[in-house]
Parts: C-alpha cells; sequence; structure tokens
C-alpha cells in the first residue's frame, strides 16, 4: 500500500469533515463580514457622530494580521466579553472582523462611484432620498463591487487555515493531525494544499466569469 | 468583566518586556525584506513569462502564477518547511533541514510573487501599444524599451496596488511564529506561557501591529503620491 | 392671454463661492411654449435650467410652477416657511428632465427605467405603468428596446429612452439640458425629431441646446444668456436674424458661421 492511499486516500473521511469545516466556518465568516462592513460603512458615511469610531473600527480590522486579530478574539474576548465560548465562533468571528474592514471601504467605493446624474435623475423624477439610496445607490454599488467581494471570499478561504492553531478541527487541522500520528508529511501535505489551491481557484475564476458577464449585461465597472 | 477589560487595556506587562517582545519584530522586518525582494524579482520574472510571445513560457508563467496565486500563506510555509526538505533531501540522496528563516523566506517569496506577477502583467498590459511601437520605430531594442518605457510606466501605473501587496506580506510575516521563528507573535506566546496573563500582551500586540502598519502604509502612500506626481508627465 | 404661467422665474440669483453665475434672471413659460435657452459655456443657461426643478438651489429669487412657489410656502398672511424636501420633491413631478448625460440607470432594463418612477413615487399599479410606458417608449419609437439594458443602447437610443422616462410621469414641462451635446453627430437626428414632435404635439418645453437649427425650428421663444443675464428674449424670427444685444449678434456670428 503506498503512502498516498495509506494516509490520503484512507484518511479522506477525515480530510472531507475538515473540508466541511473550513467551508462552514468560511461562509459564516463572509456572511458576517458583509453584514459588519455594511454596517460601518453606512455608519461611516450617514451617521455622522459615529463617523470617527466607525474609522477607527476600520481601519484597525484592516491593519491588524489576521493571526494577531485571531488570537486577540480567542484568548482576550472570553475574558473581557464572555463570548466565544467556542473555538470555532472565536474563528469566524475573527475572520470576520478582518474583512468587514475591507468590505466596509469596498462599499464606500461603490457606493460614492454611482454617478451623480444617477441620483439627479431620480430626484427629478420626484423620487425621496430614502427610495433612491434603496432602488438606484445601492443595487449599483453592490453590482461594482461584487467582484470585489469574490475577491475577500478567497482571501477568507486563504486566512480560514489559521484556525487550526486555534484547533478547529478544519482541513488544515485534519492533515496536520495525520501527520502527527504517522509521521509523513509529503503526501498529506501535497494533498490539502493541492485541495486549497484549487478550491481558490475555482472560486476566483467563477468570479470572473460572474464579473465579464455582470459587464457585458449593466456596462459597470471599468 | 471590568476586571479583565482593565487587565488587558493595563499593558504595564507588555511594556516591562517590551525588549523582548520589540525585537521580535526584528525577525518580521527581516522576513519581510527578503521576501519581499524576492516576491518581486520572481513576479516581475513570471509576468514577462505570461506575456511572452512563446505559448510554452507563456504556460509556464501562467502555472506559476495561478499555482501561487491561489495557495494559503499558512499551507505554503508549512509545506515548504516540511515537504520540500524532504523532497529534496530524496532527490538529493541526503538528509535536509530547512532553517525555518528560510522556509519562511522561501513560502512567502512564492505566495507573495504570484500576487505581484498579476499586478506587473495588468500594468505592463495596460501600457498603451503606441508607446512602445514608438520605442521600436526610433531601433530601441526590446530591452531597452522594457527598461526605459516599459517599467517606468508600470511602476508608476501599478505603485497603489503594489503597496498594498507590500502591507500585505508584512502582515503575513506574523505566522512565521508558527515554525519557531522567534518572531514578536512567538514572543507573546513564550510570555504568555510563563506570565499566565494573555490579555495585556495579545492586546498589546494588535496594537503594536496597528499602529506601525498604520504609519507605514501612510508614510508609504504619502511618499508613492509625491514620487508619482514629481515624476508623472 | 389670462392663464397664468406654467412657470415663473422671477430675479434669480445663483452664487458658487465668490462666483456669480446668475446674475437676477426672470422670464416666464406659458402652456404649449417652447422655450430655448442659448449661450455660450458658462452663461448660467444649464445653472438655470437645474434651479427651475431645484436641483441646484437659488441663492436670491423664486422660481413658480402653476402659481406655487417651489422654495417656500406662503401662508394667507404673506409669511414665508421654507418647504420641506418631500413637498419639493412632489413638485417635481410636474417637471420632467431629460440630462445631457442621459443618466438612465444601468442596472434596470429601458422599461424598467420607465416605470420605476411611476409605481414607487406615483404609486401605480404594475399593469397601468406598464401601459403607460408602452405609449411613452411608442412615442420616441424605442418599443422594441424595451427589455434592453441601457448599456447594449447606442447614445441617441439612451436619450431617446431617457425622454420616454420623463414622459411617464406626465409633467407639466419637459426641461432639457444639452441633450444632443453628448452624442455624435450622426446620433442628433434621431433625438432632435423626437422633440420637434413633442413640440408639435403642445408640450411645454423648455431646452438648453447648442443646435441653433433645431431653435430656430422648434421654439416660441429664445432667450440668449450671456455671463449670467438675459442678453436677448424674444421671437425666433427677430432673435436670430435681427438681434438687438451686440454679444449675441457674435455669438450668431460665430455658430452660424
Amino acid at each position: 500500500m503506498s503512502n498516498w492511499e495509506r494516509l490520503v486516500w484512507n484518511q479522506r473521511d477525515a480530510l472531507l469533515s475538515g473540508l466541511g469545516v473550513t467551508l462552514e466556518i468560511c461562509l459564516l465568516a463572509f456572511v458576517g463580514a458583509i453584514v459588519g462592513g455594511l454596517l460601518l460603512c453606512l455608519v461611516r458615511l450617514y451617521v455622522a457622530p459615529l463617523r470617527p469610531l466607525a474609522i477607527l473600527l476600520i481601519e484597525f480590522f484592516r491593519a491588524t494580521p489576521i493571526f494577531v486579530q485571531l488570537m486577540w478574539v480567542n484568548y482576550v474576548w472570553p475574558e473581557v466579553l464572555g463570548w466565544p465560548n467556542t473555538f470555532f465562533t472565536a474563528g469566524w468571528v475573527a475572520l470576520a472582523l478582518q474583512s468587514s474592514g475591507y468590505l466596509a471601504e469596498t462599499f464606500r467605493t461603490g457606493i460614492e462611484a454611482v454617478p451623480r446624474g444617477h441620483r439627479e435623475a431620480a430626484l427629478s423624477v420626484g423620487m425621496s432620498r430614502a427610495l433612491i439610496f434603496r432602488r438606484i445607490v445601492m443595487p449599483q454599488a453592490l453590482l461594482t463591487a461584487a467582484p470585489s467581494l469574490v475577491n475577500q471570499f478567497t482571501v477568507v478561504v486563504k486566512s480560514s487555515t489559521l484556525v487550526s492553531v486555534i484547533t478547529v478541527p478544519d482541513l488544515m487541522f485534519q492533515s496536520q493531525k495525520i501527520v502527527n500520528v504517522w509521521y509523513e508529511p509529503i503526501e498529506v501535505l501535497t494533498a490539502t494544499a493541492a485541495i486549497y489551491i484549487a478550491l481558490v481557484f475555482s472560486i476566483s475564476q467563477a468570479g470572473k466569469y460572474a464579473s465579464d458577464w455582470l459587464r457585458r449585461t449593466y456596462g459597470l465597472q471599468g | 468583566m471590568s476586571e479583565a477589560l482593565k487587565q488587558s487595556l493595563d499593558l504595564a506587562l507588555f511594556w516591562e518586556y517590551r525588549a523582548v517582545l520589540l525585537s521580535g519584530l526584528l525577525f518580521n522586518a527581516g522576513i519581510f525584506a527578503c521576501a519581499g525582494l524576492a516576491a518581486l524579482v520572481l513576479g516581475l520574472a513570471a509576468a514577462l513569462l505570461r506575456l511572452s510571445s512563446a505559448r510554452p513560457l507563456r504556460w509556464i508563467g501562467t502555472v506559476y502564477v495561478e499555482l501561487f496565486r491561489n495557495a494559503p500563506d499558512y499551507v505554503m510555509l508549512v509545506w515548504v518547511h516540511f515537504v520540500l526538505p524532504l523532497l529534496l533531501g530524496l532527490a538529493l540522496r541526503t538528509r535536509i533541514e530547512f532553517h525555518p528563516f528560510l522556509s519562511a523566506v522561501v513560502a512567502l517569496g512564492l505566495v507573495y510573487s504570484g500576487y505581484f506577477a498579476e499586478t506587473f502583467r495588468a500594468g505592463i498590459q495596460s501600457i498603451p501599444k503606441g508607446n512602445i511601437e514608438a520605442g521600436r520605430a526610433v531601433g530601441m531594442s526590446e530591452a531597452l524599451i522594457l527598461r526605459r518605457i516599459t517599467l517606468p510606466q508600470v511602476v508608476r501605473r501599478m505603485l497603489p496596488e503594489g503597496l498594498n501587496i507590500f502591507i500585505s506580506l508584512f502582515k503575513a510575516t506574523t505566522i512565521v511564529s508558527l515554525i519557531a521563528v522567534p518572531d514578536l507573535m512567538y514572543r507573546v506566546s513564550m510570555v504568555t506561557q510563563q506570565e499566565m496573563q494573555p490579555l495585556p500582551l495579545y492586546t498589546g500586540a494588535a496594537l503594536t501591529y496597528f499602529a506601525i502598519i498604520l504609519v507605514v502604509a501612510t508614510l508609504l502612500r504619502w511618499a508613492g503620491d509625491r514620487w508619482s506626481r514629481s515624476v508623472l508627465a | 392671454m389670462t392663464e397664468p404661467p406654467c412657470i415663473r422665474v422671477v430675479d434669480v440669483h445663483k452664487k458658487f463661492g465668490p462666483l456669480e453665475v446668475l446674475k437676477g434672471v426672470s422670464f416666464d413659460v406659458h402652456r404649449a411654449n417652447v422655450v430655448t435657452m442659448i449661450g455660450a459655456s458658462g452663461s448660467g443657461k444649464s445653472t438655470l435650467l437645474r434651479c427651475i426643478n431645484y436641483l441646484e438651489v437659488p441663492t436670491a429669487g423664486a422660481i413658480f410652477i402653476d402659481g406655487e412657489s417651489l422654495g417656500f410656502r406662503e401662508d394667507r398672511t404673506g409669511r414665508r416657511t421654507p418647504r420641506p424636501l418631500r413637498e419639493i420633491n412632489r413638485m417635481r413631478r410636474d417637471l420632467g428632465v431629460v440630462f445631457q448625460q442621459f443618466n438612465l440607470w444601468p442596472h434596470m432594463t429601458v422599461l424598467g427605467n420607465i416605470i420605476e418612477a411611476p409605481i414607487r413615487v406615483l404609486g401605480m399599479s404594475r399593469k397601468d405603468a406598464l401601459q403607460v410606458a408602452g405609449e411613452c417608449l411608442q412615442r420616441v419609437r424605442l418599443s422594441d428596446k424595451a427589455n434592453e439594458y441601457p448599456a447594449r443602447l447606442s447614445g441617441g437610443q439612451q436619450q431617446r429612452a431617457a425622454i420616454a422616462r420623463a414622459l411617464a410621469m406626465s409633467p407639466k414641462v419637459l426641461l432639457f439640458d444639452e441633450p444632443t451635446s453628448s452624442l455624435d453627430p450622426e446620433l442628433t437626428d434621431e433625438v432632435l425629431n423626437v422633440m420637434r414632435e413633442l413640440a408639435e404635439a403642445g408640450t411645454t418645453m423648455i431646452v438648453v441646446t447648442h443646435e441653433i437649427g433645431f431653435a430656430r425650428e422648434v421654439s416660441d421663444r429664445v432667450l440668449f444668456l450671456h455671463d449670467g443675464s438675459i442678453d436677448e428674449d424674444g421671437h425666433p424670427d427677430q432673435v436670430f436674424t435681427a438681434p438687438r444685444s451686440e454679444r449675441c449678434r457674435q455669438f450668431l456670428a460665430k455658430y452660424l458661421k
């Protein structure tokens, strides 16, 4: 029996379960990042008294490395806030915080990129400001931001490998466990690397197709 | 809860160990410098491969870029540190071990060369063909055109994107603690084990990185803007 | 004519910082009239048009739509209070605007663009809005492009779609801000033809334009603006053949060369 068979194929259940955890944590983190990013962006743009706080948070989440944020959320938050209470939660929260900083800026760029004329046309047919924001500005901003959103998702997937450090049983964790048991890293780690690369590559490609389709249909984002 | 909050904001412990902790940053800086240089050089080479007229060269360039651009930093780090020495050892029939510093430089250098390659390629392709044709028309060699016409413009156009990649690289150096390079995070975890007080230490680390990156990023952007404007036509 | 003017502009001034762009402009527009505004760039004609629907707020002076002031409310004692944005929006429904940059919303089809305001602002049912949209598209001869996204249309088609969008609100007055200036020369005719038909059908129109030929043929009245004031105001026959103002004469000489 070759090492490939012994270490990779026979362990596929563990590896697949790890992949499942990875995807789970990434999706949770991404949704959290979109919510957090939108919140930060809207507060920054439209809630004047809280603007400095929003900007501070955005810069903080963007400037601190994900590994540092992960340690911080995992070790400091439970003591101070009493939460998160599982490693899994700490994992996706840290990932979400990191990406929310970037997405806040992405959304802001998207909103500010909506041409003034579109707002004026909406004003000229008597639309209220709330209506304009909901029907004209946000849809265009989201369409413009879509490629950046996909890109940020790949960043989340790549960063998620670090949650193995706080013992979340993702793909990286499972493959390292196999290495620690059998002391033969070559096959397992190469297979794991290949899986991650393939995953990120597929997401990127899908994003590119979507972005091209968007540009052809709506003529947005140069 | 407020006791814990007080504790984490009371950075006295971090301050006490500051010499040990902050000297760890030297490792971050060193890896950043070496990996950054490697990433620039390899990235440029890969970009040129992707733009060459020979199909097999283009293919090699594309495979290289897609391989490393899509690889997570941590996975590459672990693979370079644990697998690559074994593979080389098998090939050379001897036992090879990588110093963690080397592994870090190689792993991060490869991954970030992928990002630089894409940036360079986009930049080179955005130079209007007319500029290059004008160079050919006055008899400049391809190498000369690259050096005097293409690259200066590429650098100027891709400066903001390039700076962002460098900033990401610096942030990425924090993971080298995981293969026992004694950088800031490694020393923080060591001191934590000793003193059993993670709060001020991890908070201090977060604030330190925040301060450094904010300052450096702002400085770099300011310097980049000034340089762009002074040299830009 | 005993009917009150559709639009009355009274002594409107507009300053941008220290720069005064409109220096006391007054004129009336009556129902079914077509008024064209011509003048050099920077003369303030676009600013004036944008003041009429309060996209720009005049620093002094007043705009009256069908006798009601746009900027303020006047009660029986003559006291004035500034009008809230909500009410200005309501009054804006009576003024359709066609912009130089078309400003079609790219994430909606042509049809979507046209029915958006009737449904969301006028509260029309979707069925009714679609019917109105269909009629408007027919008037601008764009029915076959109803389900296309603006990105797929030529400039002339986009501008005609924009006209249909403005028409769908059944406005009292249509304001045109240099509608053909962004178009390639071959495409201006299709838009001008539509505008001509609208004028012949009795639409009240205020048009800012460089198309002197169009202004001459279609307008009932021509205003020549220079440096923020109306320098010449009269019937096209008079303004174009025998302008009283010297600056107007010079301007026309350059254009009709």
